[in-house]
């Protein structure tokens, strides 16, 4: 059985070039209405549990390769439709909301910093301790959070922080080109004793994108 | 001075961080990069799915639903590496 799995939707322009292969060597094809295009390919399904990993990868060699031209709108590597006419129709049906959202994000890119506890050795505390080590760590993490944004206040559009039960994870919206003054400011923020931080970027701006982009309803489905 | 960013706190979406910081090499943290964000980040299309991810057929009738699951078959696969279990 074959199903359509696609990549990410982008503004057409001119010059712009397709990633020539995609998921487990299937063609790359594009579809395109009034402006936007939608890449995707033909694969069989499901897929090689085996595989996934390098899947993972190749899929993501598709969306780098137009992200690297200009905005993307990301799907999932998951998101499959039945067959080429359920992705026409979702294009026609979706087609407004992603020409917003690509002509909001055309120039910025999502820069990513994740702040966590590091491993602490020794004897395992008390309930009492652990509370208190906790309570103490998630306002260093508030502090930090903090300090970043006020780092990022020239060049972070939007700040968006996920928490996590081992820290934080935060997403900053930058103008495309100033990825580098982003690593040197996030370079010289201290980092609270007992964290660590790591940052990564730049990706599609996945993060900030609508609700209804996100998650879009589909006819026949609730 | 502008405004500065706008901040918004969102609560936990999901754990899969938790795998993408537990990489013990630069090269671990790249490939859990990619696996987050394909996996996680982006448009959801729901429907109906049935997948196999590590000899575990996971039968769903909601791709959210599947994605949680596929993190947490990830979290144990990248638990499995880390322990050189992985083929």
């Amino acid at each position: 059985m074959t199903k359509i799995l696609a990549y990410c939707a982008y503004l057409r322009r001119p010059g712009v070039s397709l990633s020539p292969s995609g998921v487990n060597g299937a063609a790359v094809q594009e579809l395109a209405l009034d402006g936007l295009g939608l890449l995707y390919s033909q694969v069989e399904w499901p897929f090689d549990d085996t595989a996934l990993q390098r899947y993972a990868v190749e899929f993501h060699g598709v969306v780098s390769h137009m992200f690297a031209q200009g905005a993307v709108v990301p799907f999932r590597l998951l998101s499959v439709f039945e067959d080429p006419q359920a992705l026409a129709d979702f294009l026609v049906a979706h087609h407004a909301g992603f020409i917003v959202d690509l002509e909001r994000l055309q120039n910025l890119v999502q820069m990513e910093c994740v702040l966590y506890f590091a491993p602490q050795a020794g004897p395992r505390p008390s309930g009492k301790e652990y509370l208190e080590r906790k309570a103490e760590l998630l306002r260093l993490a508030e502090e930090f959070v903090q300090s970043l944004s006020e780092a990022l206040q020239d060049i972070g559009k939007e700040i968006r922080i996920r928490e996590s039960k081992n820290g934080g994870r935060i997403f900053i919206l930058v103008e495309r080109g100033n990825e580098e003054v982003f690593r040197s400011i996030v370079q010289k923020l201290p980092v609270p004793e007992r964290f660590a931080r790591r940052f990564s970027g730049p990706w599609p701006a996945a993060e900030f994108l609508s609700d209804s982009v996100k998650a879009p309803q589909i006819a026949g489905q609730r | 001075m502008g405004p500065g960013p706008r901040i918004l706190l969102f609560p936990m979406q999901n754990d899969f961080e938790a795998v993408a910081l537990t990489g013990t090499s630069d090269e671990d943290v790249s490939l859990l990069d990619i696996l987050d964000h394909v996996l996680n980040a982006g448009v959801v299309i729901h429907g109906s799915l049935v997948l196999s991810l590590a000899g575990v057929d996971l039968v769903y009738l909601g791709l959210n639903v599947v994605l949680t699951s596929v993190e947490t078959a990830l979290r144990n696969l990248a638990a499995d590496e880390a322990r050189g279990k992985l083929r």
